[in-house]
Protein backbone atom coordinates (compact mmCIF):
# COMPACT_ATOMS: atom_id res chain seq x y z
CA UNK A 1 0.00 0.00 0.00
CA UNK A 2 1.74 3.19 -0.83
CA UNK A 3 1.97 5.72 1.92
CA UNK A 4 -0.53 8.75 2.27
CA UNK A 5 0.49 11.40 0.30
CA UNK A 6 0.55 15.25 1.63
CA UNK A 7 -1.03 17.27 -1.55
CA UNK A 8 -0.15 20.53 -1.66
CA UNK A 9 -1.89 23.08 -3.68
CA UNK A 10 0.38 24.69 -6.25
CA UNK A 11 0.22 25.70 -10.20
CA UNK A 12 3.30 23.40 -11.06
CA UNK A 13 3.15 25.08 -14.20
CA UNK A 14 4.62 28.04 -12.56
CA UNK A 15 7.57 26.36 -11.48
CA UNK A 16 10.82 27.38 -12.38
CA UNK A 17 13.03 25.40 -10.18
CA UNK A 18 11.83 22.50 -7.84
CA UNK A 19 13.91 21.92 -4.73
CA UNK A 20 15.27 17.80 -4.37
CA UNK A 21 14.44 15.67 -0.96
CA UNK A 22 16.26 17.22 1.40
CA UNK A 23 19.15 15.14 2.65
CA UNK A 24 18.75 13.76 6.18
CA UNK A 25 21.77 12.12 7.53
CA UNK A 26 21.02 8.25 8.72
CA UNK A 27 24.36 6.49 8.95
CA UNK A 28 24.66 4.72 12.17
CA UNK A 29 21.45 6.08 13.51
CA UNK A 30 19.55 3.49 16.03
CA UNK A 31 15.96 4.77 16.02
CA UNK A 32 14.11 4.34 19.62
CA UNK A 33 11.17 1.65 18.75
CA UNK A 34 8.63 2.81 22.09
CA UNK A 35 6.13 2.57 20.32
CA UNK A 36 3.74 1.23 16.96
CA UNK A 37 4.26 4.72 15.12
CA UNK A 38 8.17 4.92 16.01
CA UNK A 39 8.89 1.20 14.18
CA UNK A 40 6.68 2.30 11.06
CA UNK A 41 8.24 5.54 10.36
CA UNK A 42 11.98 3.87 11.18
CA UNK A 43 10.78 1.29 8.46
CA UNK A 44 9.94 3.91 5.95
CA UNK A 45 12.85 5.16 6.48
CA UNK A 46 15.10 1.96 6.30
CA UNK A 47 12.98 2.05 2.79
CA UNK A 48 14.49 4.95 1.67
CA UNK A 49 17.77 4.41 2.87
CA UNK A 50 20.64 4.33 0.17
CA UNK A 51 22.83 1.17 2.24
CA UNK A 52 21.92 -1.76 4.30
CA UNK A 53 20.51 -1.75 7.91
CA UNK A 54 20.62 -4.87 10.41
CA UNK A 55 17.28 -5.57 11.53
CA UNK A 56 17.01 -7.79 14.37
CA UNK A 57 14.13 -10.06 14.94
CA UNK A 58 11.90 -10.65 18.24
CA UNK A 59 13.44 -14.39 17.95
CA UNK A 60 17.29 -12.91 18.56
CA UNK A 61 17.80 -13.13 14.44
CA UNK A 62 20.13 -10.60 13.39
CA UNK A 63 19.94 -9.69 9.22
CA UNK A 64 22.34 -7.06 7.52
CA UNK A 65 19.85 -6.08 4.61
CA UNK A 66 18.82 -3.91 2.11
CA UNK A 67 14.88 -3.30 2.84
CA UNK A 68 13.71 -2.68 -0.87
CA UNK A 69 9.98 -2.73 -0.50
CA UNK A 70 7.33 -2.50 2.41
CA UNK A 71 3.57 -2.93 2.74
CA UNK A 72 1.54 -0.99 5.62
CA UNK A 73 -1.46 -2.99 6.98
CA UNK A 74 -3.53 -1.64 9.53
CA UNK A 75 -2.05 -3.65 12.39
CA UNK A 76 1.49 -4.79 12.64
CA UNK A 77 0.98 -8.12 12.04
CA UNK A 78 -0.35 -7.04 8.86
CA UNK A 79 2.09 -4.60 7.52
CA UNK A 80 5.67 -6.38 6.15
CA UNK A 81 8.93 -5.52 5.48
CA UNK A 82 10.90 -7.44 1.72
CA UNK A 83 14.84 -7.46 1.86
CA UNK A 84 17.39 -8.64 0.36
CA UNK A 85 20.24 -10.15 3.17
CA UNK A 86 23.60 -8.89 2.03
CA UNK A 87 24.78 -13.13 2.41
CA UNK A 88 21.78 -14.47 0.36
CA UNK A 89 20.48 -14.05 -3.41
CA UNK A 90 16.78 -14.62 -2.37
CA UNK A 91 13.83 -12.09 -1.24
CA UNK A 92 12.35 -12.38 2.01
CA UNK A 93 9.80 -11.04 4.22
CA UNK A 94 9.32 -10.15 7.38
CA UNK A 95 6.11 -8.95 9.30
CA UNK A 96 6.62 -5.56 11.25
CA UNK A 97 5.11 -7.83 14.53
CA UNK A 98 8.62 -9.58 14.38
CA UNK A 99 11.38 -6.89 14.10
CA UNK A 100 12.84 -5.78 17.55
CA UNK A 101 15.40 -3.12 16.33
CA UNK A 102 16.91 -1.90 13.36
CA UNK A 103 20.10 0.19 12.90
CA UNK A 104 21.27 1.85 9.78
CA UNK A 105 24.44 0.10 9.85
CA UNK A 106 25.73 0.35 6.19
CA UNK A 107 26.89 3.27 4.03
CA UNK A 108 25.07 5.52 3.11
CA UNK A 109 26.22 5.06 -0.86
CA UNK A 110 24.05 8.40 -1.95
CA UNK A 111 25.65 10.91 1.06
CA UNK A 112 27.67 13.23 -0.88
CA UNK A 113 27.06 12.39 -4.44
CA UNK A 114 25.30 15.32 -5.79
CA UNK A 115 26.24 17.41 -8.91
CA UNK A 116 27.40 20.26 -7.43
CA UNK A 117 30.27 18.08 -5.19
CA UNK A 118 31.21 16.47 -8.57
CA UNK A 119 31.98 20.33 -9.74
CA UNK A 120 33.94 21.17 -7.31
CA UNK A 121 35.79 17.87 -7.45
CA UNK A 122 36.72 18.55 -11.15
CA UNK A 123 37.84 22.22 -10.46
CA UNK A 124 40.01 21.03 -7.90
CA UNK A 125 41.39 18.22 -10.28
CA UNK A 126 41.35 20.23 -12.79
CA UNK A 127 43.29 22.81 -10.79
CA UNK A 128 46.07 20.36 -10.26
CA UNK A 129 46.87 19.49 -13.79
CA UNK A 130 45.05 15.76 -14.01
CA UNK A 131 43.83 14.35 -16.90
CA UNK A 132 41.30 12.14 -17.61
CA UNK A 133 39.18 13.49 -14.64
CA UNK A 134 36.24 11.11 -13.46
CA UNK A 135 34.15 9.66 -10.65
CA UNK A 136 34.75 5.67 -10.75
CA UNK A 137 32.18 2.89 -9.92
CA UNK A 138 33.27 2.10 -5.95
CA UNK A 139 34.27 -1.91 -6.13
CA UNK A 140 31.81 -4.11 -5.72
CA UNK A 141 34.31 -6.85 -3.40
CA UNK B 1 9.85 11.24 -37.45
CA UNK B 2 12.33 8.93 -37.41
CA UNK B 3 10.33 5.97 -36.06
CA UNK B 4 10.38 3.32 -39.18
CA UNK B 5 6.49 2.57 -40.49
CA UNK B 6 6.62 -0.87 -39.48
CA UNK B 7 7.15 -0.29 -35.72
CA UNK B 8 4.52 2.73 -36.01
CA UNK B 9 1.86 0.46 -37.46
CA UNK B 10 2.92 -2.11 -34.64
CA UNK B 11 2.58 0.37 -31.63
CA UNK B 12 -0.89 2.04 -33.54
CA UNK B 13 -2.43 -1.65 -34.12
CA UNK B 14 -1.60 -2.12 -30.80
CA UNK B 15 -2.99 0.53 -29.21
CA UNK B 16 -6.01 -0.20 -31.62
CA UNK B 17 -6.96 -3.68 -29.81
CA UNK B 18 -6.59 -2.23 -26.55
CA UNK B 19 -9.03 0.36 -26.90
CA UNK B 20 -11.39 -1.74 -29.20
CA UNK B 21 -11.24 -4.43 -26.12
CA UNK B 22 -11.74 -1.36 -23.29
CA UNK B 23 -8.67 -1.93 -21.57
CA UNK B 24 -8.60 1.90 -19.70
CA UNK B 25 -5.07 1.17 -18.53
CA UNK B 26 -2.19 -0.95 -21.03
CA UNK B 27 1.40 -0.11 -21.13
CA UNK B 28 3.39 0.74 -23.99
CA UNK B 29 6.82 0.13 -23.27
CA UNK B 30 8.29 -1.81 -20.88
CA UNK B 31 11.36 -0.21 -18.47
CA UNK B 32 13.18 -3.79 -18.16
CA UNK B 33 16.06 -3.13 -15.80
CA UNK B 34 18.69 -5.98 -16.33
CA UNK B 35 21.02 -4.90 -13.19
CA UNK B 36 21.86 -1.78 -11.51
CA UNK B 37 25.89 -2.17 -11.68
CA UNK B 38 27.30 0.67 -14.29
CA UNK B 39 30.56 1.50 -15.58
CA UNK B 40 29.90 5.08 -14.99
CA UNK B 41 29.63 7.04 -11.24
CA UNK B 42 27.53 9.68 -12.80
CA UNK B 43 26.89 12.22 -9.96
CA UNK B 44 23.16 12.15 -8.47
CA UNK B 45 22.02 9.01 -10.47
CA UNK B 46 19.55 6.70 -8.20
CA UNK B 47 20.54 3.63 -10.07
CA UNK B 48 23.86 3.11 -9.19
CA UNK B 49 23.54 3.98 -5.22
CA UNK B 50 22.71 0.79 -4.09
CA UNK B 51 24.90 -1.66 -1.74
CA UNK B 52 27.21 -3.84 -3.62
CA UNK B 53 25.31 -6.72 -2.65
CA UNK B 54 22.33 -5.31 -4.53
CA UNK B 55 24.50 -4.45 -7.26
CA UNK B 56 26.11 -7.39 -8.20
CA UNK B 57 22.33 -8.58 -9.23
CA UNK B 58 21.04 -9.10 -11.78
CA UNK B 59 17.47 -10.61 -14.31
CA UNK B 60 17.61 -13.80 -15.95
CA UNK B 61 16.83 -13.85 -19.46
CA UNK B 62 14.43 -16.44 -18.31
CA UNK B 63 13.21 -13.38 -15.89
CA UNK B 64 13.23 -10.72 -18.74
CA UNK B 65 11.04 -12.93 -21.01
CA UNK B 66 8.36 -13.49 -18.57
CA UNK B 67 8.42 -9.81 -17.27
CA UNK B 68 8.22 -8.91 -21.12
CA UNK B 69 5.25 -11.56 -21.96
CA UNK B 70 3.37 -10.44 -18.39
CA UNK B 71 3.05 -7.31 -19.54
CA UNK B 72 2.54 -7.82 -23.37
CA UNK B 73 4.22 -4.67 -24.40
CA UNK B 74 5.39 -3.89 -27.88
CA UNK B 75 8.51 -2.21 -26.58
CA UNK B 76 10.62 -3.11 -24.37
CA UNK B 77 13.82 -0.24 -23.22
CA UNK B 78 16.58 -1.76 -21.46
CA UNK B 79 18.30 0.83 -19.16
CA UNK B 80 20.24 0.05 -16.24
CA UNK B 81 22.81 0.20 -14.79
CA UNK B 82 24.89 -0.30 -17.57
CA UNK B 83 23.21 -3.38 -19.66
CA UNK B 84 26.09 -4.28 -22.00
CA UNK B 85 27.81 -4.95 -18.68
CA UNK B 86 25.30 -8.07 -18.27
CA UNK B 87 26.84 -11.34 -18.96
CA UNK B 88 23.69 -12.46 -20.70
CA UNK B 89 22.96 -9.48 -22.53
CA UNK B 90 22.95 -11.03 -25.94
CA UNK B 91 20.51 -13.79 -24.92
CA UNK B 92 18.31 -11.26 -23.39
CA UNK B 93 18.06 -9.15 -26.74
CA UNK B 94 18.29 -12.39 -28.98
CA UNK B 95 14.92 -13.54 -26.86
CA UNK B 96 13.15 -10.51 -27.22
CA UNK B 97 13.97 -9.84 -31.15
CA UNK B 98 12.37 -13.52 -30.94
CA UNK B 99 9.42 -12.32 -29.87
CA UNK B 100 9.51 -9.68 -32.26
CA UNK B 101 9.29 -6.81 -29.43
CA UNK B 102 11.59 -3.34 -30.43
CA UNK B 103 14.22 -2.94 -28.22
CA UNK B 104 15.92 0.02 -26.97
CA UNK B 105 18.80 -1.25 -25.85
CA UNK B 106 20.09 2.16 -23.48
CA UNK B 107 23.92 2.41 -23.32
CA UNK B 108 26.94 4.81 -22.10
CA UNK B 109 28.66 2.63 -24.90
CA UNK B 110 31.78 2.87 -23.04
CA UNK B 111 31.92 -0.70 -23.86
CA UNK B 112 29.34 -0.66 -27.65
CA UNK B 113 32.72 -0.78 -29.94
CA UNK B 114 33.95 -3.75 -28.48
CA UNK B 115 30.56 -5.68 -27.95
CA UNK B 116 29.21 -4.91 -31.42
CA UNK B 117 30.55 -8.48 -33.05
CA UNK B 118 28.01 -10.17 -30.46
CA UNK B 119 25.16 -8.39 -31.70
CA UNK B 120 23.03 -8.85 -35.28
CA UNK B 121 21.51 -6.11 -36.65
CA UNK B 122 17.60 -6.03 -36.89
CA UNK B 123 14.87 -3.68 -37.48
CA UNK B 124 13.69 -4.70 -33.60
CA UNK B 125 17.08 -4.00 -31.82
CA UNK B 126 17.95 0.17 -31.47
CA UNK B 127 21.01 0.88 -29.88
CA UNK B 128 20.03 4.03 -28.01
CA UNK B 129 23.22 5.53 -26.93
CA UNK B 130 23.16 8.22 -23.56
CA UNK B 131 24.77 11.12 -25.11
CA UNK B 132 24.00 14.35 -22.95
CA UNK B 133 25.38 17.34 -25.05
CA UNK B 134 28.53 18.53 -26.77
CA UNK B 135 31.54 16.72 -25.75
CA UNK B 136 32.51 18.45 -22.51
CA UNK B 137 28.70 18.85 -21.59
CA UNK B 138 28.54 15.06 -21.57
CA UNK B 139 31.55 14.61 -20.02
CA UNK B 140 30.60 16.69 -17.82
CA UNK B 141 27.39 14.88 -16.79
CA UNK B 142 28.91 11.39 -16.86
CA UNK B 143 31.91 12.42 -14.85
CA UNK B 144 34.02 10.77 -16.86
CA UNK B 145 36.70 12.99 -19.44
CA UNK B 146 36.30 10.75 -22.45
CA UNK B 147 33.18 9.02 -22.38
CA UNK B 148 32.34 11.37 -24.95
CA UNK B 149 34.61 10.21 -27.51
CA UNK B 150 34.14 6.61 -26.35
CA UNK B 151 30.50 6.81 -26.85
CA UNK B 152 30.59 8.11 -30.56
CA UNK B 153 33.15 5.77 -31.45
CA UNK B 154 30.89 2.73 -30.58
CA UNK B 155 27.65 4.95 -32.52
CA UNK B 156 30.09 5.29 -35.77
CA UNK B 157 30.63 1.81 -35.40
CA UNK B 158 27.45 0.60 -35.34
CA UNK B 159 26.01 2.80 -37.73
CA UNK B 160 28.76 1.31 -40.21
CA UNK B 161 27.66 -2.56 -39.54
CA UNK B 162 24.30 -1.38 -39.95
CA UNK B 163 22.59 -1.45 -36.63
CA UNK B 164 19.81 1.10 -35.80
CA UNK B 165 21.25 3.46 -33.40
CA UNK B 166 19.63 6.81 -31.52
CA UNK B 167 21.01 9.11 -28.99
CA UNK B 168 19.55 9.92 -25.77
CA UNK B 169 19.84 12.85 -24.22
CA UNK B 170 18.75 14.37 -20.49
CA UNK B 171 18.68 17.81 -19.38
CA UNK B 172 19.09 19.53 -16.18
CA UNK B 173 18.95 23.13 -14.67
CA UNK B 174 21.29 24.95 -16.69
CA UNK B 175 21.60 23.38 -19.96
CA UNK B 176 22.45 25.87 -22.37
CA UNK B 177 19.78 25.54 -25.29
CA UNK B 178 22.30 26.52 -28.02
CA UNK B 179 25.07 24.17 -27.40
CA UNK B 180 21.70 21.36 -27.53
CA UNK B 181 21.24 22.46 -30.75
CA UNK B 182 24.84 22.43 -32.07
CA UNK B 183 24.82 19.02 -30.03
CA UNK B 184 21.77 18.04 -32.69
CA UNK B 185 23.72 19.10 -35.68
CA UNK B 186 26.74 16.95 -34.49
CA UNK B 187 24.88 13.50 -34.11
CA UNK B 188 22.78 13.88 -36.98
CA UNK B 189 26.17 14.10 -38.89
CA UNK B 190 27.22 10.93 -36.89
CA UNK B 191 24.25 8.86 -39.19
CA UNK B 192 22.03 8.05 -36.19
CA UNK B 193 18.04 7.71 -36.85
CA UNK B 194 16.88 9.98 -34.74
CA UNK B 195 17.40 11.97 -31.73
CA UNK B 196 15.48 10.60 -27.65
CA UNK B 197 15.36 13.73 -25.42
CA UNK B 198 14.27 14.51 -22.41
CA UNK B 199 13.80 16.63 -19.50
CA UNK B 200 15.29 15.57 -16.21
CA UNK B 201 13.97 14.37 -12.83
CA UNK B 202 14.97 13.61 -9.65
CA UNK B 203 15.32 10.59 -8.18
CA UNK B 204 13.67 10.23 -4.96
CA UNK B 205 15.76 7.54 -3.36
CA UNK B 206 18.82 9.61 -4.59
CA UNK B 207 18.13 12.44 -2.14
CA UNK B 208 21.26 14.51 -2.15
CA UNK B 209 20.11 17.08 -4.77
CA UNK B 210 19.97 20.48 -4.52
CA UNK B 211 17.07 21.73 -7.11
CA UNK B 212 15.86 20.69 -10.65
CA UNK B 213 13.80 22.31 -13.62
CA UNK B 214 10.44 23.27 -12.80
CA UNK B 215 7.44 23.05 -15.34
CA UNK B 216 8.22 26.67 -16.64
CA UNK B 217 11.87 26.67 -16.85
CA UNK B 218 11.41 23.33 -18.81
CA UNK B 219 9.27 24.75 -21.40
CA UNK B 220 10.97 27.88 -21.68
CA UNK B 221 14.10 25.50 -22.36
CA UNK B 222 12.39 22.91 -24.79
CA UNK B 223 10.85 25.94 -26.83
CA UNK B 224 13.91 27.60 -27.00
CA UNK B 225 15.80 24.02 -28.58
CA UNK B 226 13.01 23.06 -30.88
CA UNK B 227 11.84 25.92 -32.16
CA UNK B 228 12.85 26.88 -35.53
CA UNK B 229 13.85 23.44 -36.13
CA UNK B 230 16.17 21.90 -38.60
CA UNK B 231 14.68 19.80 -41.02
CA UNK B 232 17.76 17.58 -41.12
CA UNK B 233 17.19 16.81 -37.03
CA UNK B 234 15.11 13.44 -36.63
CA UNK B 235 13.66 12.74 -33.74
CA UNK B 236 12.91 9.56 -32.53
CA UNK B 237 10.25 10.20 -30.69
CA UNK B 238 6.26 11.18 -31.04
CA UNK B 239 6.19 14.86 -31.92
CA UNK B 240 2.96 15.40 -29.81
CA UNK B 241 5.53 15.05 -27.21
CA UNK B 242 7.96 17.13 -28.07
CA UNK B 243 5.14 19.48 -28.30
CA UNK B 244 4.31 18.98 -24.98
CA UNK B 245 7.86 19.85 -23.89
CA UNK B 246 7.46 23.29 -26.11
CA UNK B 247 4.67 23.89 -23.86
CA UNK B 248 2.00 23.80 -26.92
CA UNK B 249 -0.05 20.88 -25.24
CA UNK B 250 -1.25 19.28 -22.12
CA UNK B 251 -1.06 16.27 -21.07
CA UNK B 252 -1.50 14.22 -17.87
CA UNK B 253 1.08 11.59 -17.10
CA UNK B 254 -0.01 8.01 -18.00
CA UNK B 255 2.27 5.99 -15.27
CA UNK B 256 1.59 2.91 -16.10
CA UNK B 257 2.64 3.64 -19.79
CA UNK B 258 5.95 2.59 -19.39
CA UNK B 259 6.37 0.12 -16.72
CA UNK B 260 10.01 -0.54 -14.61
CA UNK B 261 10.60 -4.16 -14.13
CA UNK B 262 13.93 -5.12 -11.85
CA UNK B 263 15.79 -7.41 -9.32
CA UNK B 264 13.21 -5.99 -7.01
CA UNK B 265 9.53 -6.70 -8.74
CA UNK B 266 7.51 -4.04 -10.66
CA UNK B 267 7.89 -1.07 -9.54
CA UNK B 268 4.99 1.47 -8.60
CA UNK B 269 3.86 3.64 -9.84
CA UNK B 270 6.32 3.95 -12.60
CA UNK B 271 10.42 4.39 -13.56
CA UNK B 272 11.10 7.37 -11.62
CA UNK B 273 9.03 7.03 -8.36
CA UNK B 274 10.25 4.25 -6.09
CA UNK B 275 7.23 4.10 -3.89
CA UNK B 276 6.99 -0.08 -3.57
CA UNK B 277 7.15 -2.96 -5.86
CA UNK B 278 4.79 -6.28 -6.54
CA UNK B 279 5.39 -9.72 -7.67
CA UNK B 280 2.88 -9.36 -10.71
CA UNK B 281 2.32 -6.56 -13.05
CA UNK B 282 -1.50 -6.80 -12.19
CA UNK B 283 -0.50 -6.70 -9.32
CA UNK B 284 0.86 -3.23 -9.91
CA UNK B 285 -2.14 -2.52 -11.90
CA UNK B 286 -4.96 -3.26 -9.54
CA UNK B 287 -2.68 -1.87 -6.04
CA UNK B 288 -1.47 1.08 -7.23
CA UNK B 289 -3.43 4.45 -5.93
CA UNK B 290 -2.75 5.75 -9.60
CA UNK B 291 -5.02 8.67 -8.72
CA UNK B 292 -2.07 9.81 -6.23
CA UNK B 293 0.53 10.69 -9.12
CA UNK B 294 0.63 13.16 -12.11
CA UNK B 295 0.19 16.72 -11.29
CA UNK B 296 -3.19 16.88 -11.42
CA UNK B 297 -3.28 14.75 -8.07
CA UNK B 298 -1.26 17.72 -6.28
CA UNK B 299 1.18 14.97 -5.24
CA UNK B 300 4.45 17.27 -4.48
CA UNK B 301 6.56 14.26 -6.32
CA UNK B 302 5.05 14.96 -9.36
CA UNK B 303 5.04 18.73 -9.29
CA UNK B 304 8.25 19.35 -11.65
CA UNK B 305 7.92 15.87 -13.99
CA UNK B 306 7.55 16.36 -17.72
CA UNK B 307 9.66 13.01 -18.30
CA UNK B 308 8.89 10.78 -21.19
CA UNK B 309 8.55 7.44 -19.26
CA UNK B 310 5.10 9.34 -17.93
CA UNK B 311 3.92 11.54 -20.66
CA UNK B 312 5.14 10.12 -23.90
CA UNK B 313 2.77 7.18 -23.70
CA UNK B 314 0.27 10.27 -23.00
CA UNK B 315 1.10 11.34 -26.55
CA UNK B 316 1.56 7.84 -28.47
CA UNK B 317 -1.75 7.29 -27.13
CA UNK B 318 -3.50 10.29 -27.92
CA UNK B 319 -1.78 10.18 -31.62
CA UNK B 320 -3.04 7.00 -32.54
CA UNK B 321 -5.65 6.98 -30.50
CA UNK B 322 -8.41 8.71 -32.45
CA UNK B 323 -8.63 10.14 -35.75
CA UNK B 324 -8.25 13.68 -34.51
CA UNK B 325 -5.29 12.76 -32.80
CA UNK B 326 -3.53 11.27 -35.82
CA UNK B 327 -4.42 14.59 -37.42
CA UNK B 328 -2.49 16.32 -34.97
CA UNK B 329 0.72 13.87 -35.26
CA UNK B 330 0.95 13.59 -38.88
CA UNK B 331 0.58 17.88 -38.40
CA UNK B 332 3.49 18.27 -36.14
CA UNK B 333 5.47 15.64 -38.37
CA UNK B 334 5.08 17.22 -41.58
CA UNK B 335 5.28 20.94 -40.04
CA UNK B 336 7.37 20.85 -37.66
CA UNK B 337 9.92 23.98 -38.18
CA UNK B 338 8.21 25.89 -35.50
CA UNK B 339 9.28 29.23 -36.60
CA UNK B 340 9.48 31.55 -32.96
CA UNK B 341 10.88 34.46 -32.85
CA UNK B 342 10.33 34.70 -29.49
CA UNK B 343 12.33 31.61 -29.13
CA UNK B 344 15.66 32.77 -30.76
CA UNK B 345 15.44 35.88 -28.31
CA UNK B 346 15.68 33.25 -25.72
CA UNK B 347 18.33 31.53 -27.62
CA UNK B 348 19.91 34.84 -27.42
CA UNK B 349 19.44 35.80 -24.32
CA UNK B 350 20.37 32.41 -22.83
CA UNK B 351 23.23 32.63 -19.80
CA UNK B 352 25.89 29.76 -21.04
CA UNK B 353 26.15 26.77 -18.56
CA UNK B 354 29.88 27.79 -18.60
CA UNK B 355 28.77 31.34 -17.04
CA UNK B 356 26.78 29.56 -14.83
CA UNK B 357 28.94 27.44 -13.38
CA UNK B 358 32.11 29.85 -13.83
CA UNK B 359 32.40 29.83 -10.03
CA UNK B 360 32.79 26.31 -9.83
CA UNK B 361 34.52 25.27 -12.78
CA UNK B 362 36.26 26.93 -16.19
CA UNK B 363 35.22 24.93 -19.62
CA UNK B 364 37.18 27.09 -22.14
CA UNK B 365 36.42 24.48 -25.45
CA UNK B 366 32.34 24.82 -24.67
CA UNK B 367 30.76 25.74 -28.16
CA UNK B 368 29.87 29.57 -27.82
CA UNK B 369 26.13 30.79 -28.23
CA UNK B 370 25.83 31.27 -31.54
CA UNK B 371 24.75 34.70 -32.55
CA UNK B 372 20.97 35.58 -34.14
CA UNK B 373 22.60 35.95 -37.63
CA UNK B 374 23.22 32.26 -37.59
CA UNK B 375 20.64 30.93 -36.00
CA UNK B 376 17.79 33.55 -38.91
CA UNK B 377 19.67 31.01 -41.25
CA UNK B 378 18.25 27.89 -39.15
CA UNK B 379 15.37 29.24 -39.83
CA UNK B 380 15.14 29.28 -44.08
Amino acid sequence: MSQPVQHVPLNVDELEVVDGRAYENLEGWVPELASEEDLRTAIEKAFDYRGDITLTFKNGERVEAYVFNRHTGKGLADSYAQYFASNSPDKRKVSYAEIARIEFTGKDRAAGKHWEAWLQKYAEKKAAGEKNIALHPEALD
Amino acid sequence: MAVPISQMWTVATYILKKRMSGEKKFPLVLMLEPLFKCNLACAGCGKVQYPPHILKKQLSPQECFAAVEECGVPMVSLPGGEPLLHPQIVEIVNGLVARKKYIYLCTNALLLKERLHEFTPSKYLTFSVHLDGQREHHDMSVCREGGYDLAVEGIKEAVARGFRVTTNATFFDGTDPNSVRSFFDEVMSMGVEGIVLSPGYSYEKAPDQQHFLGRAKTRRLFRAILSNRKKSWKFNMSPLFLEFLMGKRNYECTAWGSPAYNIFGWQKPCYLLQDGYTDTFQELLDTTDWDNYGTASGNPKCANCMVSCGYEPTAVTAGFGSLSGFFAMAKAAIFNTYEDKGALDLLNNHTTFAAQHDHFVKIDSISPAPQIGKLEETRA
